[in-house]
């Protein structure tokens, strides 16, 4: 695919009067084809005509850019006309003039008779001949219209923007409009841009759909591909049978954005908070579990990143499995707590039948650091990859492998999971998985209770250098990035304590950028090691962390620089792609139904605009990765399309599909 | 039959038109117009009231003033259509000469923020001064009677037009703007193309109001400077001490006030014609 127009990380952001900044539009990003015709749909001031003003060269982007055939947009010009939803034809000038103005300034080399012809062509084309000699006052709207098409397809451009070019028209006007624009469109392999609120409209005339959420910090929510083949007759497009599947999507869609529009009505946005007042809270309670990953939360409590931003007394309450944080945050015992990467999303889901609590997310703590350990004996037998497992498993029929998981919403559980499920084990049948607390999982691998487990570090570590297992993958290899840690807080706290939870956000993200450089690491691990935290002797940590890591299956320790990560490689910005993926992970092991309302429950998870506030005060960058999920067995994960996914996946449960209330 | 039926009902219509303009518009004006005269004829019964009625006005100036308006008696001795006529020409100098600078200055002002932000506040104080407070500095300036009141004319009605295009050009709608900056409209094409019809309908609303300001102008500043003209020719009866001075007055002013109006009725008449009926 070439890629013909490319609106490249796009940030809008107004001055207010008031001196505050509103973010209209967040990390806007997406690709045009040539020939494309794209709808750009969303509730009206979700910055949908921002957007088309930007590509137009009528408005700037704050950050970001766009490109046309690969040259930067900097100004308007006539390779991109734009037409107006009022038409904003010269009222001074006939219909003939209003063209001819145009393309007298075009084409000004070209000799006046051939100008003369075009713009007599495009009368034609739209047929207003008779009207040739009127004003716009004398016009129809839908004629008035039809006068803004011509004056914009006569100029040849090379993208042709429309800014809900029929929303003022009555139906049966837009109805012949919209299949003359698009025989136009089609005779002329124009790639188009049109702005609309009309879902029919959209799916009639455009190959993709991009439905941007609310603003403040609208971003694209999804974007739906319209298979329906051309040239398309109005008649005939509603029979196509993915029509009404489509139109559906789009009205659920729509209605989740109303929905959540109305709830952020009663809160206060984060990127409106202004830096300084006081906070609502200075001390406060944070859960976590003594894993090395809690270095940030120990770092910014001894390194005095708490203290610098106003949180004076920060108490670090060691847990010592993960229900027990989970339990301390939903009770409101812990402000916030370290968690694993899906525990917000399956609380707030009520994951295992529970209540479902909000619990928001702004910040990933670290990356990666997952490994899957198996034992000497598996070892022993030759198994290194999940095929071989699975010949383990077929050739000793009567033998039950029992596996251990930290927790069900953990990423250590669903990515095990997955690393099964491509090898052809179902997780379930084949083989056995327990949940036990992550500081056990040593003891039972040497008692042979389990047979492997999936956990963080150091306890792949350990077994390795206790000599009771082998690790026979790591995150690195699974999937390179995969969140691990979160800061999880109720998001009744967050509305609370709006300062507070930037406070936080920003003391850690501190702490976090301070963890991942390496000349830090000893004095961290010094840290993290001491009673009140880790309480472990420094060599199980420093594999991996600092030195060479080991993985006990006879080849020499390697340097895995990013096992841990805490900053580089934007791994802080929640991201909504990796919490769908979630999602549909845990849908798939029928720990969750797959909700219907996705968007809405991950755009309420998922708090990209606390962390915008937090990283824009220190000056860092303030968006989420786009890279797409990249898993070892190369299949893609589109997030437009969550339920497609789950739906192409071999190893799963029964999926239910349902609506979430929260 | 229909067609029949159609163009009766049709007559019918154009008949009760015109009714209701007669009923509506003439007659009222007329019977107020009566009214007026009679009250006015009345106070004038009373022996201690110098000024005369409208029977005595009309009687003691029928000859020559009404019904020879272009008499010529030589020197400042001549019919009103002349005085009028000769101040209708002042204005229509002063007035064109300020209708062309102020046109000008008023697109170059209204599309340059900072030289509107300069000159503002010159122009505020400047559009304040009355016209008659012009005239001193002219007379001193241009030593002779007839360029002072071009002058103070002139002076007097550029500051609506001015400001007007100024105003008109700061609000051009934003959509003629885009198109003008899609389509890399730049410079004197920019400005002929966009920026000048699209500041018509407020120029003549300016135009307006200043050619009303210079008809009020004209007379007061030929009071003072003499010559021929509608204003001195008030000033000279005055200063006479005739037995119909004041009649002869009083009909000048009628005169007066049917130019004034008749000026603002073909500025108004001008702009319905060029103005396109969307942009009002």
């Amino acid at each position: 695919m070439k890629t013909f127009v490319e609106v490249d990380h796009v940030d809008r952001v107004f001055d207010i009067p008031n001196g505050g900044k509103y973010i209209a539009l967040k990390n806007i990003e997406l690709k045009i084809r040539q020939g494309e015709f794209i709808s750009l749909l969303g509730h009206s001031g979700c910055g949908k005509s921002t957007l088309l003003n930007i590509i137009a060269g009528l408005d700037k982007a704050t950050v970001g850019g766009v490109t046309l055939e690969g040259r930067e947009v900097k100004e308007p010009g006539p390779d991109r006309m734009v037409v107006f939803q009022n038409y904003s034809l010269l009222p001074w000038l006939t219909v003939r003039e209003n063209i001819a103005l145009a393309v007298d300034e075009v084409f000004k080399d070209k000799p006046k008779g051939e100008r003369r012809s075009i713009v007599e062509e495009h009368i034609d084309m739209v047929g207003l001949r008779h009207a040739a000699k009127k004003r716009p006052s004398e016009l129809s709207g839908g004629m008035k219209q039809r006068v803004a098409i011509a004056r914009a397809l006569a100029i040849r451009p090379k993208l042709l923007l429309l800014d809900e070019p029929f929303g003022a028209l009555d139906a049966l006007t837009r109805g012949s409009l919209q299949e003359q624009l698009m025989k136009i469109c089609n005779q002329h392999n124009v790639t188009c841009v049109m702005v609309t609120h009309d879902v029919d409209e959209a799916l009639f005339l455009s190959d993709r759909i991009v439905m941007l959420t609310n603003g403040p910090e609208a971003h694209i929510g999804q974007i739906l591909e319209v298979p329906i083949p051309r040239p398309r007759q109005r008649l005939e497009v509603v029979n196509h049978p993915s029509y009404y599947r489509l139109r559906n999507e789009m009205i659920y869609f729509l209605n989740q954005q109303k929905l959540l529009k109305k709830r952020k009505a009663a809160q206060i946005p984060a990127s409106t908070l202004t830096v300084s007042g006081t906070l609502e809270k200075i001390h406060l309670e944070i859960g976590f579990m003594p894993l090395t990953d809690a270095a940030p939360l120990i770092v910014a409590k001894e390194k005095g990143f708490f203290a610098n931003y106003g949180l004076e007394t920060v108490i670090l309450n060691r847990a010592d499995n993960w229900t027990e944080i989970a339990t301390g945050v939903a009770a409101g015992k812990l402000d916030a707590a370290q968690m694993l990467a899906g525990m917000p999303l399956a609380l707030t889901l009520g994951a295992g039948g529970k209540t479902p609590i909000p619990v928001v997310n702004a910040l990933n703590l670290s990356r990666n650091s997952n490994a899957i350990t198996l034992s000497k004996k598996l070892y022993s037998e030759g198994v290194r990859t999940p095929e071989k497992l699975k010949a383990t498993i077929k050739a000793y029929p009567d033998r039950i492998l029992t596996l251990g998981i930290a927790h069900p919403t953990a990423m250590q559980n669903l990515i095990l999971r997955y690393w099964l499920a491509a090898g052809g084990i179902d997780p379930d049948r084949d083989i056995s998985l327990a949940v036990i607390p992550p500081t056990q999982m040593v003891k039972q691998l040497k008692a042979g209770i389990i047979d492997g487990y999936c956990a963080g570090e150091p306890w792949n570590y350990l077994a390795v250098r206790e000599n009771a297992g082998f690790v026979a993958a790591t995150a690195l290899e699974i999937w390179p990035g995969q969140p691990k840690k979160v800061l999880g807080v109720r998001e009744d706290w967050a509305q609370k304590h709006p300062k507070t939870y930037v406070a936080l956000v920003k003391a850690l993200l501190e702490a976090c950028k301070y963890c991942d450089d390496l000349r830090n690491r000893e004095e961290i691990v010094e840290l993290i090691c001491r009673p009140q935290y880790l309480d472990i002797d420094p060599a199980c940590v420093r594999p991996g962390f600092i030195a060479p890591y080991d993985r006990g299956d006879g080849m020499p320790p390697q340097n895995l620089t990013t096992y841990h990560q805490f900053y580089l490689h934007q791994t802080n910005c929640p991201n909504r792609t990796e919490l769908l993926w979630m999602v549909t992970q845990m849908a798939r092991w029928g720990l969750v139904p797959f909700p219907k309302n996705w968007v809405e429950v991950i755009e309420r998870v998922c708090r990209t605009d606390v962390f915008g506030a937090a990283a824009r005060d220190l000056g860092l960058l303030d968006i989420e990765q786009d890279d797409p999920i990249h898993l070892f067995d190369g299949k893609v994960f589109n997030p437009s399309q969550p339920i497609e996914y789950l739906q192409s996946l071999e190893i799963k449960r029964q999926i239910r599909i349902e609506e979430v209330f929260i | 039959m229909a067609a029949i039926i159609g163009t009766r009902t049709v007559k019918k219509k154009k008949i009760s038109n015109l009714k209701k303009i007669v009923s509506r518009k003439i007659i009222p004006p007329l019977v107020a117009i009566t009214i007026f005269l009679i009250i006015w004829q009345l106070l004038c019964l009373n022996p201690n009231f110098k000024l005369p009625g409208p029977i005595e006005t009309i009687s003691e100036t029928w000859d020559p003033f009404i019904i020879n308006p272009f008499f010529d008696n030589g020197e400042t001795d001549k019919g009103l259509g002349w005085q009028i006529l000769n101040s209708l020409g002042r204005v229509g100098t002063g007035f064109s000469l300020a209708a062309i600078t102020g046109i000008t200055l008023g697109i170059i002002i209204g599309a340059n923020k900072l030289l509107y932000n300069a000159v503002d506040p010159i122009i505020q104080v400047l559009r304040t001064v009355p016209p008659l407070a012009w005239l001193p500095i002219s007379l001193a300036a241009f030593q002779q009677a007839n360029p002072s009141a071009i002058f103070v004319i002139f002076i007097t009605s550029i500051w609506p037009i001015l400001i007007n295009t100024i105003v008109g050009v700061q609000q051009i709608p934003q959509d003629y703007i885009n198109v003008a900056r899609i389509l890399r409209l730049k410079g004197f094409r920019y400005f002929w193309k966009i920026v000048f019809p699209a500041t018509v309908p407020y120029i003549f609303t300016g135009l307006r109001i200043g050619i009303g300001l210079s008809w009020l102008a004209i007379v007061a500043a030929e009071m003072l400077v003499g010559g021929i003209g509608i204003g001195s020719f008030i000033w000279d009866a005055y200063n006479t001490t005739t037995e119909t001075n004041l009649s002869e007055i009083i009909l000048a002013l009628v005169y007066v006030g049917l130019v004034g109006l008749l000026l603002d009725k073909l500025v108004a008449f001008i702009a319905r014609k060029v103005v396109p009926a969307e942009q009002k």
